[in-house]
């Protein structure tokens, strides 16, 4: 019988000649696949293209060398986030054996901010949580309201015929309130018929007369006492109505309490509606917190987006604590999909950049020119395993030349949660993006100036604020060339179009120093704004001045119309809670004093008879 | 066109002659490890390996290759809900993929990728039924059907055409 065979000897020269030839050319291949697999992974993280032009990597020197790289800012695909000539990394092999990256140091050179793309770096897939955040912080910033400004149509604005009856709270709840008091009315109409206390109190009275002409020495001992003992009796009999009275005395003024209450109301339910009918003049707000935000609210909304879409990006790639983590695989050819990492205490993090410098030198004599350094510390996918928190700093060297100053310092804590974000970024003396302001008709154009972030995060809690400022503003006017707002002849009337931007115009265009500062607070993902500026400070007052008695006259316009019709109402309202008090009182409040004063009465001749009594002779129960 | 036809010169010699059922069935087991798993993956140089220094029909792994690749595709879904539930579904399993996933060279098998653990853990569930189905399979058709098909007027007839003779051209 033939000896089974388990293997197959020469096959192993073969083997190792296909596994060298694997090596071979992965080694040959190994500078693409990396270009590709920090494109891939750079496009998956940010949101949009990353473009790598050439990799070089040195396994046995450790080293990395990346050339021509650009990274496309989200917000703006033909735009680079910024783009670096060349970035030599030192590398650690040996985590590279549990597919991590561990890098000691990293050198940029030729970094520079802003440039533009030849291409769009748009991607129409973008990688499940970077596009979960656009999506978010873009419903956030679309949910975002602010209130328009508009001075067109003020001269329409006093109209008062449309402030119509039944749109106002007052007319409706004096209504109510005169329909409640009528049903209290006719509840105590037909408690106080059946309680019929005249009939008691005259009783008592009759008792009380009969009591003052008794003679005692004619009805003697026995007599006295016998009328003295049913006196006793109608006394408590007496009491006992007069308990029942009281409470009803008690409820009354209940009742009345709560009308009295509700007329109170009607003061509140009057402001209301002198609210309202100022909101259909279409008034403009003269307050200069209601005014900025109108002016630079989208601005401001468009400023604070991508700082939200980066922290929460941060959040998402670096995560804090030590909890299996998931990630989407990278496109395959079949079904990519998830990468689980387990993080292990002690262990190497799935990315780690120790310390990386970039310098860049900006030259010439412009008021930037000069030595700018960013230096980042820690940078890892899990910075429970390095410990530290992530540090950024970008400031300006010694070799300035120009005014401009930037500096930027960032701490990202995501060792444990709660994670602790804090950064504060800095720059004088830069270009100030010029900004359109349709509601005024006028483009701000800053100029140089200055611009500020400064930012805390802890948990799901953001509180900063972003400034700027600049004290060499010009301006433009949007639609000049339309002709619109041109001066001369007959002044236009207020509300039209053609006042609106002359009187905006005339406003705006003289402001030189102009301070913009938007706060925000609240939930990372959808925080509250508040923005103010000293453009709107100033548009306030010239409001006042040019339509304070303008505003006074419509807004008193209003006023006495709401009063006309809601007057009536609350007059019968007032009236008819009054003539329940009158009615409350004569039947109830009356008549109770009346039973009180009878049971007294009572009570006192009781007394006056047994003192009469001859020898001193007392009554049982006689006091 | 010269691969094909070695190809498939191959799998009909394996089917016919080469190795014994049980050799071929064992190729198509360990072929069917490359069909079903992704293609790149670390694991698969050592399915390789065991295909070249086991005596296994290498048509036979080729054949189980090429059978189990539409299957691959098709069940990816299937895998990905597999390796999830494997990987996070299970905390028990944790410590040994927290093992794993930091133990240098281990790691890179990507053991902790849904898709490559839920084909890998399918397909070694999969190979013994695999193996005696293969193994029953390949001595019916040898038994019937392969003579059968020899001996069939259409293999006579295209035995006799020009084309039989350039497809004998790439005999191995």
């Amino acid at each position: 019988m033939a000896r089974l065979r388990l293997f197959r000897w020469r096959a192993i020269v073969p083997l190792l000649l296909f596994v060298g030839l694997l090596v071979v050319g992965w080694l040959l291949l190994l500078d693409r696949i990396v270009e590709r697999g920090i494109e891939a992974v750079g496009t998956h993280i940010v949101g949009a293209r990353v473009d790598l032009a050439e990799a070089d990597v040195r396994l046995a020197d450790g080293a990395v060398v990346l050339r021509g790289l650009e990274v496309t800012n989200p917000d703006r695909p033909m735009t680079n986030l910024f783009e670096a000539d060349e970035i030599v990394a030192d590398i650690r092999t040996l985590p590279l054996l549990e597919q991590k990256v561990a890098i000691d140091t990293v050198a940029v050179r030729g970094l520079r901010f802003g440039t533009e793309r030849e291409a769009s770096g748009a991607i129409t897939d973008p990688s499940p949580a970077s596009g979960r955040v656009a999506r978010e912080v873009t419903t956030w910033a679309d949910a975002v309201r602010f209130p328009e400004f508009s001075l067109e149509g003020l001269g329409q604005a006093v109209n008062v015929g449309a402030v119509a009856p039944e749109s106002l709270r007052t007319v409706s709840e004096a209504e109510g309130l005169i329909a409640q008091s009528a049903a209290v009315r006719e509840r105590w109409d037909r408690t106080l018929a059946a309680l019929d206390a005249e009939r008691v109190i005259d009783s008592a009275r009759a008792l009380v007369e009969q009591l003052q002409q008794a003679d005692v020495r004619a009805l003697g001992p026995l007599g006295v006492t016998r009328l003295a003992g049913s006196t006793r009796e109608t006394i408590g009999h007496l009491g006992e109505f007069t308990e029942r009275v009281q409470s009803l005395d008690d409820a009354a003024r209940s009742d009345f309490a709560g009308l009295q209450q509700d007329l109170g109301r009607l003061a509140a339910a009057r402001q209301a509606d002198y609210a309202y009918a100022r909101s259909l003049l279409r008034l403009p707000s003269m307050d200069a917190p209601d005014i900025s935000p109108a002016l630079f609210g989208e601005a401001a909304v468009g400023w604070i987006k991508p700082v939200l879409y980066w922290l929460q990006l941060a959040e998402q790639y670096l995560p804090p604590g030590l909890d299996p983590r998931r990630y989407s695989a990278s496109g395959r050819a079949r079904s990519a999909g998830t990468t689980v990492t387990f993080p292990r205490e002690g262990g190497q993090p799935r990315f780690l950049l120790e310390h990386a410098e970039a310098s860049v030198e900006l030259g010439g004599s412009g008021l930037e020119a000069g030595a700018y350094r960013a230096v980042v510390r820690g940078l890892t996918s899990s910075p429970a395993l390095y410990g530290k928190p992530l540090e950024f700093l970008l400031r300006r060297g010694e070799a300035d030349v120009g005014p401009a100053d930037i500096r930027v310092a960032a701490l990202l804590d995501h060792v444990a949660a709660p994670v602790h974000d804090s950064i504060e970024v800095s720059a004088g003396g830069i270009e100030l993006g010029s900004l359109d302001l349709p509601s005024v008709g006028a483009r701000l154009v800053p100029g140089r100036g200055a611009a500020a972030l400064s930012l805390d995060r802890r948990g799901g809690e953001l509180a900063g604020e972003w400034s700027w400022r600049s004290a060499a503003v010009t301006w433009e006017r949007l639609g000049a060339e339309s002709g619109a707002g041109q001066s001369g002849g007959a002044r236009p009337p207020i509300g039209s179009r053609e006042w609106a931007d002359e009187f905006l115009w005339r406003t705006v265009s003289g402001i030189r120093n102009v301070e913009v500062a938007v706060r925000f607070s609240g939930e990372l993902t959808g925080p509250e704004l508040a923005v103010r500026s000293n453009v709107g400070d100033v548009i306030a007052l010239s409001l006042r001045r040019e339509l304070g008695r303008e505003i006074q006259r419509a807004e008193l316009e209003v006023r006495n119309q709401v009063d006309a019709l809601v007057g009536p109402g609350v007059t019968r309202a007032r009236s008819s809670v009054a003539g329940l008090e009158s009615m409350l009182r004569e039947d109830i409040g009356v008549p109770l004093d009346a039973l009180i004063r009878a049971r007294a009465d009572l009570e006192q001749e009781i007394q006056r008879l047994t003192r009469r009594l001859p020898g001193g002779i007392r009554i049982p129960g006689g006091r | 066109m010269l691969t094909l036809f070695k190809l498939v010169q191959s799998l009909v010699r394996a089917l016919h002659s080469e190795g014994t059922p049980q050799q071929v069935a064992a190729g198509i087991a360990l072929g069917a490890a490359l069909g079903l798993t992704p293609l790149a993956s670390p694991h698969n140089l050592v399915i390789v390996a065991a295909i070249a220094l086991l005596r296994v029909s290498v048509p036979g792994a080729l054949l189980g290759l090429l059978v189990a690749l539409p299957f691959g595709f098709i069940l990816d879904p299937l895998f990905d809900s597999i390796g999830g539930a494997l990987l996070t579904g299970s905390p028990a399993l944790t410590p040994a993929w927290t093992g794993i996933y930091n133990t240098p060279v281990l790691s890179l098998a990507r053991l902790n990728n849904t898709v490559v653990l839920g084909s890998l853990v399918t397909w070694a569930v999969l190979a013994l039924p695999i193996y005696f189905l293969a193994r029953v399979g390949v001595g019916r058709y040898r038994a019937t059907l392969g003579p059968r098909i020899e001996q069939s007027k259409a293999m006579k007839a295209f035995r006799a055409t020009k084309l039989y003779n350039f497809y004998r051209l790439f005999q191995p």
